[in-house]
């Protein structure tokens, strides 16, 4: 007998949490861990748990279900559920993931089921590149990241970041005058980013355009990033490079 | 603003024709033996194009007394005293030149201003004015005509604007497929509750069609209507989803427009309600106060998070639907506190039944 499958059932209605779970029922294998019904729930329930597979609802109170994704950095063992959301069925249907037009029925339902079983199964083959462009076009869209401080969601919007700074397992978003910490990697947040924005002008240090006011080349081998606010980041060769593609 | 200020190339016009007049003048003053013609020059031209802006005063002079304000018999008397009033100056202008030019210049030959000569001019100044105010008359008529056609068009694009809004009201994609889920869910829980829940369904969408083609529908069938949108919420919701209407009875005559009110439910249950993790009320109170129907719906909010922009676009379009069916007696307003967002209409009292 292999494991059972550990599953989150986020939705804010409690009757459409009651259909998943009677479409689950015929399914042994399969243990309902948690039922949420707030985005920041099913974050905590994501974080806390790690369940194997996520029933996720895209209009949710507090949070949309695509918002929980980004905040949580949980990017495989998803299957989207929503009644009407067009931005989403779009981005859905263009990167191939798998979602549930509320209502749906139970052969839909087991579909999807089976679908995202079968990822789970190939460790390999996920879903992961897919739903991280997802998170960078919802990115672009909303023109804001969402940090988690304790019990708090904060809003930092990118025209007010200043600049990104990698530190050991997290990094530090610098935006007006501010500093948030979130657990991510420079390169994750980078590639939810718009890259005709945002360059990378050194190994741990993500830099937007607009922050930019001058390059000053210190010596022959030290040249610095001059910010609008004051402050001084150190660009590497490389860095140095790719900055001046996006200034030419 | 004066038509001619506001146009630059409508001024030098207008100082052209009146330079053209006072060489004219010129030219037959001269012929006339009155004096030389460059004598003449000198004498015509600045009066004349005195004169000139004296008749654009005309312009005020029509601006003030509109044929739509006052009787024929004033404004014919306003538009006769002006007239005299203004040929009396240009004279007197005309004498005071006359004699400030033959001191200055010391020439030999100053005009000979005779009694007939007066009377030429004071009549031609005479004319002229009334025509002026004649013309002014006309164009104030021209822009008024230009205004109300421009007005009849924003009208129009409202009036469009809001039966698109009743339209899209109408079938808002998340209440009906949320809906339908929820009937999905019910139909192996509790079969009765699904069909009641079908039910209420229809009847919402039913009474949404008939009601929203009417121009003006009584406050109960709006209520009614309410009632089946709160049943199919209060299902989908359950415990979380609450609602206190308050309603003097007399005032479920009154005529008002159809889906003013619903609107109103659906965005407290979406941006209220539903953000709450216990729920809440939504309190409707309905009074009448003299001529004017006050409607108020307050929801309970949720302080953590941050308003939804966007929210807003709603109330927004009630507002400008009201602007196009009451102009200035209708009024939108809404407020959000630390714990509650109150929306209040106020428009004026009408009833079919007495």
């Amino acid at each position: 007998m292999t494991q059972p499958i550990s599953v989150v059932i986020a939705d804010d209605e409690e009757l459409a949490r009651r259909l998943i779970t009677e479409y689950l029922r015929p399914y042994q294998d399969i243990d309902i861990i948690a039922e949420c019904e707030t985005g920041t729930e099913a974050m905590d329930a994501i974080i806390q748990r790690c369940p194997d597979l996520i029933f996720l609802d895209i209009q949710m109170p507090e949070m949309t279900g695509l918002e929980v994704l980004e905040m949580t950095g949980r990017h495989n063992g998803v299957i989207f559920t929503t009644a009407y959301d067009q931005f989403a069925m779009k981005a859905f249907d263009l990167h191939a993931i798998d979602y549930l037009l509320k209502p749906f029925s139970q052969q839909r339902f087991d579909e999807a089921l089976n679908k995202a079983r079968k990822l789970l199964q190939q460790s390999g083959a996920s879903s992961e590149a897919a739903i991280k462009q997802l998170l960078a076009e919802n990115t672009e869209k909303n023109q804001h990241l969402m940090i988690r401080d304790r019990h708090q969601v904060h809003v930092v919007p990118i025209a007010t970041i200043d600049y990104i700074k990698a530190e050991d397992d997290y990094i530090l978003i610098h935006a007006a005058g501010k500093s948030w910490m979130k657990t991510q990697s420079l390169t994750d947040v980078e590639a939810q980013l718009n890259p005709a924005q945002f360059v990378r002008i050194h190994r741990s240090y993500l830099m937007p355009l607009h922050a930019l006011k001058a390059i000053e080349r210190l010596s022959k081998d030290s040249i610095v990033a001059l910010l609008n606010n004051g402050e001084k980041l150190p660009v590497s060769r490389s860095g140095y490079e790719r900055l001046k593609e996006h200034l030419h | 603003m004066h038509p001619l200020l506001s146009d630059f190339r409508r001024l030098l016009w207008h100082i052209t024709v009146w330079l053209v007049v006072g060489l004219f003048t010129a030219k037959i003053l001269a012929l006339t033996n009155f004096s030389h013609f460059s004598y003449a020059c000198f004498f015509a031209v600045p009066v004349s194009l005195f004169f000139g802006f004296l008749t654009s005063s005309a312009y005020y002079v029509c601006a003030s007394f509109r044929i739509q304000k006052y009787t024929f018999f004033i404004i014919k008397l306003v538009f006769i005293a002006s007239s005299l009033i203004s040929a009396i100056l240009a004279l007197c202008v005309a004498h005071g030149w006359n004699l400030f030019l033959s001191n200055v210049t010391d020439t030999a030959s100053p005009i000979n201003i005779t009694p007939q000569l007066d009377f030429a001019l004071f009549a031609s100044c005479l004319v002229l004015y009334l025509l002026a105010l004649l013309t002014y008359d006309v164009v104030i008529a021209f822009e008024d005509m230009q205004a109300a056609e421009k007005r009849e068009a924003n009208a129009r694009l409202l009036a469009r604007d809001a039966e698109l809004q009743v339209l899209r009201s109408q079938i808002d994609p998340h209440f009906l497929f949320n809906s339908l889920n929820s009937i999905s869910a019910l139909t192996a829980i509790d079969a009765n509750a699904a069909r009641e829940m079908t039910i209420a369904l229809a009847d919402f969408f039913r009474k949404t069609l008939t009601l929203s083609e009417q121009e003006k529908i009584t406050l109960d069938q709006e209520l009614c209507l309410c009632d089946d949108f709160l049943a199919v919420e209060k299902i989908r919701f359950g415990k979380k989803l609450h609602s206190k209407v308050e309603v003097d009875e007399p005032t479920k005559s009154a005529s008002i427009p159809p889906m003013i009110l619903q609107p109103l439910l659906e965005n407290a249950i979406k941006h209220g309600i539903r953000t709450i993790r216990q729920g809440g009320c939504i309190t409707i109170k309905i009074v009448r106060n003299g001529d004017w129907l006050h409607i108020r719906v307050t929801n309970p909010v949720n302080t953590d998070t941050p308003p939804v922009p966007g929210s807003g676009l709603g109330l927004q379009n009630l507002r400008a639907r009201f602007q196009a069916l009451y102009s200035d007696q209708a009024r939108v307003e809404w407020r959000c506190t630390e714990q509650e967002f109150v929306v209040e209409l106020t428009l004026p009292w009408e009833s079919n039944t007495p």
